[in-house]
């Protein structure tokens, strides 16, 4: 899928599934062919293409839309069931409250919600665990005390065939007397005019009166019934929503909520906004908000990057910065950048540090070369030193011990090492799960995990400027992992290539996100990309004032991310002091050296002295601290 | 005092009272010293942002004077690194540049004992024969005070013989710090403050626009700061002409104040956001990016300045001192960091007549290469 819009057509998706073809199919057709760019996809690439503002609006299943900032739904489309559904039911060779296992076909969440809040209501609180399979596995793994949730076409085909099976459409009927949601065209408040809805309604009159036809063409190519299939698609699946469906669905929202599955979601229509003056908050309520330590939306965070001055983010920010920080002390580490080597199979558009293994100026440090390097550390005070490199491919997981062990030994330094990049590098080298990985570096003396690499944590940011990269679940993936191991890790942003202010924005609620869960990140620095002739990419949206913002703004949405870090690395010292006016309450590094910034041409240095010179001047006291933020030196 | 009293001094239109200025330099918040300043700039130039196309010749760094922050002068010909331009040399640096021609030619030099005063004429008439429009812009009113006293003539004198030559208006250097506690420890053998201030009585009374400048950072206090700016404002209350004022960070290297570290760039948009709010009367503050590098330069055009001086090109005083900004900047560069801080870029003449309007939008991403630090490497250090 891929960002459209610039030709002015309404961006649609779609998930291919053949309930919801009668929804979608008018589309393609004239007259709404030539306003709309229609993309059909899975369930999660419509979901991400949504999320990362590719299209506008996405016929999706409701549990994916969950976690949609500002959620709104066209009235009138849906694909849901009033009672029996057919195509989501529950198999199994015993009565079903009595399972204990049940498998289930991972790629439907919001099936698999419904099943759980089903079977948990059925059962008092009881449910089955649950285990993901293919579907066609799934009902070959029925027997005993395991059933499965089967949906879609196999769910058709298997009717009658297991002696007890519970249809999740008549069950919801059951137990909350309202009709089901399965999905439904889904944006973000404000992206359809009256003009689009009208679009999608009339499109569902010309898809509804071609059920049979679409009925018929795919019984023939799937070889089922087409009896069957024409009375599923006229009477089994329901496309209306109005209110009482939109009494279903919230209600599924607030049980899933309250049983911790899907995010807290309100159904709210698009035309819920329409004929009202405006009832957003007024610019100033909403800075106020933040500066009182309120946790903003996603929503109202593009509204400040949209509407809020320098200043206004500025005072916001430092206000939430005292709040957290009231003794006015701004931390720094002395600590050492060293990467051991710069071999890298990545080759992201805007590194100008890696080499290719064999190149004439590859390289890989030397014990000796390491030994020096940290004796100084050890030398100038350091406590600790961040060790990254690029991906080396015959590095194996027992090199990596064997330093780590060594370092330890012969150096009583902190070792902050290895981005989730490398970690997930290491984990295909050897074929190992991320835990193992993590577990073994971490039993020859890992500390904490550096957060690089983590870019912008949006897909189709990631796969332009770093293909070979990891993905932002992955990335997320490792950080998770970490953090329940008990590692504490940073996390970063890398803007300023292609990203737009609502990636930024959405980067910073995957990191909120994921820090609910886990309480894992220490904190949070961000920069922009450094453009050097060396990379292949230009550079986006930058400059100073755009960093200082960009700066406020984490501190602000970042609600339960303690610290907030200053850039001064690749800002400069100047303008790194400023940003402790701006949100920050830590300085960084001390700088030895750091390879990858400085052959994109940033390089500055800066010394202890000259950093807490620069910390006082700008009105707070300093303290140098270690990796966990803890102050080893009076704050002075 | 607080910062919502003088808010609402501001807001009533009431000038900011020495007390006033000193709370301003001493409140812990400079964001929020900075945001008042944004207002005032924002109520006179609202968007606007200027620059022009300039360029800087120093013909002579051979000075009599012994000034304590100077890494530039060297005290007599014939020592070291002294240099004195020949006329066709000077020239030919603006001859090099006809493809490109600058609006303005900025010319400062050392006190120089042993150049007949027909040099400068000759040196100002050459220019303007090469190119007649450009704007001359030469001479501090240390000099101008020089070339009265050394040559024997009135101020008025020596301007309207450079006025015939060719000289439009002066620049605004040698100001330093007024206050004699600081000015005779730094500067004592050069133009008083007085004289200073007379110089551009005098230019104004002759209808020669000028500029003002302040060196801070070194050894002075936030009250000689203060004093400095409201000597400035009631020289503009009595004749108007200033156009900007330039606040010029103290740089270290080289000079014989090298023991004191330069002013942070905290303490750098905090000067900037109080001149502009002391200084109502003067419309236009520069933020010198040569001083503060470009970098803060675009913070300080939200802090109270709508001017980034113009592409320079061949800046030696800051060099020689220590500076890490680049000598010129092109104005690609110039419009794009006014348009990455929300500002639109105007590119001037010398009295901010409008030459080129440029939109409000960034340029197209590729259009130009922003950061070129390259050639400002600096070696490993160890704390």
């Amino acid at each position: 899928m891929t960002a459209q819009g610039v030709d002015g057509r309404l961006r649609v998706a779609a998930v291919s599934y053949l309930n919801a073809r009668p929804l979608y199919e008018g589309l393609d057709r004239e007259p709404a062919s030539g306003r709309v760019r229609l993309d059909c996809a899975s369930p999660s690439e419509v979901a991400r293409g949504l999320a990362e503002d590719e299209v506008d609006v996405a016929l999706m299943p409701v549990a994916a839309a969950a976690s949609l900032g500002e959620l709104r739904i066209v009235r009138g489309c849906a694909v849901g069931a009033h009672g029996a559904v057919r195509s989501v039911v529950l198999v199994a060779e015993r009565p079903v409250d009595s399972l204990q296992e049940l498998a289930v076909d991972l790629s439907s969440r919001t099936s698999i919600v419904l099943a759980r809040l089903v079977l948990r209501a059925r059962g008092r609180g009881r449910e089955p665990h649950v285990l993901g399979s293919a579907p066609r596995d799934a009902i070959a793994a029925v027997g005993g005390a395991r059933g499965a949730l089967v949906i879609g076409d196999p769910a058709l085909e298997i009717e009658g065939r297991f002696p007890y099976s519970l249809d999740l459409g008549l069950a919801w009927l059951e137990l909350t007397g309202l009709p089901f949601v399965f999905a439904a065209w889904c944006g973000r408040k404000g992206a359809l005019s009256i003009e689009d809805e009208r679009l999608l309604e009339n499109a569902k009159l010309a898809g509804l009166a071609r059920r049979d036809a679409i009925a018929d063409a795919h019984a023939a190519r799937a070889g089922q019934s087409a009896a069957s299939l024409r009375s599923y698609l006229n009477d089994a699946v329901r496309y209306d929503l109005g209110d009482e469906e939109r009494r279903g669905l919230q209600r599924f929202y607030d049980e899933a909520a309250k049983s911790g599955l899907l995010p807290q979601a309100d159904v709210r229509f698009f035309d819920d906004d329409r004929g009202k003056v405006s009832s957003t908050e007024s610019l100033d309520t909403l800075l106020a908000r933040a500066a009182d330590g309120e946790r903003l939306s996603a929503a109202q965070g593009e509204r400040l990057v949209a509407d809020a001055s320098l200043f206004d983010l500025g005072l916001a920010a430092d206000a939430v910065r005292k709040r957290k920080h009231p003794l006015e002390v701004v931390t720094y580490i002395v600590d050492r950048n060293v990467n051991y080597t710069n071999v890298c199979t990545t080759s992201c558009r805007f590194c100008a540090f890696y080499r290719p293994l064999g190149h004439p100026e590859a390289w890989v440090l030397s014990r000796e070369q390491l030994a020096r390097k940290l004796q100084e550390v050890v030398d100038a005070g350091g406590v600790q030193i961040l060790l990254q490199g690029g991906l080396h491919p015959e590095l194996r997981i027992e090199w990596y011990e064997d330093l780590f062990r060594w370092i330890k030994r012969e150096f009583r330094l902190g070792l902050h090492a290895l981005s989730p990049e490398e970690i997930l590098h290491i984990g295909r080298l050897e074929g190992l799960g991320v835990r193992a990985v993590l577990e073994r570096l971490h039993a020859a003396g890992l500390d904490s995990v550096p957060g690089g690499g983590a870019e912008i944590l949006v897909d189709r940011v990631r796969r332009k400027i770093a293909k070979a990269k990891c993905t932002s679940d992955e990335w997320l993936g490792v950080m998770r992992v970490a953090h329940h191991m008990g590692l504490r890790s940073s996390a970063t942003m890398m803007y300023g290539t292609v990203d737009t202010a609502r990636d930024r924005v959405g980067h910073l609620m995957k990191i909120r996100d994921l820090q609910d869960e886990t309480r894992g990140f220490t904190a949070f620095f961000c920069w922009d990309f450094q453009h050097e002739s060396g990379t292949r990419i230009e550079s986006g949206d930058s400059g100073t004032v755009l960093y200082l913002r960009q700066q406020a703004i984490a501190r602000i949405l970042l609600d339960n991310v303690d610290h907030v870090g200053a850039s001064w690395v690749t800002q400069g010292p100047e303008v790194g002091q400023v940003a402790l006016r701006f949100g920050a309450d830590d300085f960084g590094s001390v700088m030895f050296e750091e390879n990858v910034v400085s052959s994109a041409g940033t390089t500055f240095c800066m010394n202890a002295e000259a950093m807490e010179r620069r910390i006082r001047a700008a009105g707070f006291k300093a303290a140098r601290r270690n990796v966990h933020y803890d102050w080893l030196t009076q704050p002075s | 005092m607080t910062l919502d009293a003088i808010r609402e001094k501001l807001h009533a239109r009431e000038r900011l009272s020495f007390e006033d200025g000193v709370t301003l330099f001493r409140h812990p918040d400079v964001v929020a010293v900075g945001q008042l300043a944004n207002e005032v700039r924002e109520g006179l130039h609202g968007d606007r942002t200027y620059f022009n196309r300039n360029m800087r010749i120093e013909v002579t760094n051979v000075c009599v004077a012994s000034c304590l922050f100077c890494s530039f002068a060297k005290l007599e010909e014939g020592a070291p690194d002294a240099h004195t331009m020949k006329l066709q040399e000077a020239w030919s640096e603006l001859e090099a540049r006809l493809e490109d021609p600058p609006a303005e030619i900025h010319i400062v030099n050392g006190l120089h004992p042993g150049l007949p005063f027909s040099y400068y004429e000759e040196l100002l008439a050459g220019f303007k024969r090469i190119k007649p429009d450009v704007h001359m812009k030469c001479f501090t009113a240390v000099e101008i005070h020089f070339f009265a006293t050394h040559y024997g003539m009135t101020y008025l004198e020596v301007l309207q013989r450079l006025r015939r030559a060719g000289l439009d208006s002066l620049p605004g250097g040698g100001a330093e710090i007024f206050h004699p506690e600081v000015r005779s420890r730094i500067a004592h053998d050069k133009a008083t403050a007085d004289e200073y201030l007379e110089v551009h009585r005098v230019a104004h009374g002759i209808g020669m626009k000028t500029n003002a400048t302040m060196l801070y950072g070194h050894i002075e206090t936030f009250e000689h700061r203060v004093d400095h700016l409201i000597r400035l404002r009631t020289l503009q209350d009595e004749t108007g002409g200033l156009q900007a004022f330039i606040p010029l960070a103290f740089h270290p290297d080289g000079n014989a104040m090298r023991n004191l570290l330069a002013p942070t760039a905290v303490d750098a948009l905090r000067t900037v956001a109080v001149s502009r709010l002391l200084l109502h009367n003067v419309p236009h503050v520069k933020a010198y990016w040569v001083s503060m590098t470009p970098e803060v330069a675009q913070i300080a055009l939200r802090f109270g300045a709508d001017d980034l001086d113009g592409t320079i090109v061949h800046e030696t005083i800051y060099r020689a001192a220590g500076s890490r900004s680049p000598s010129g900047l092109t104005v690609d560069h110039l419009v794009r960091l006014i348009q990455e801080a929300g500002r639109v870029p105007v590119e001037r003449d010398t009295f901010y007549s409008v030459v080129r309007e440029y939109p409000r939008a960034a340029l197209p991403e590729s259009a130009v290469k922003v950061r070129d630090r390259k050639a400002n490497k600096h070696l490993e250090v160890l704390s």
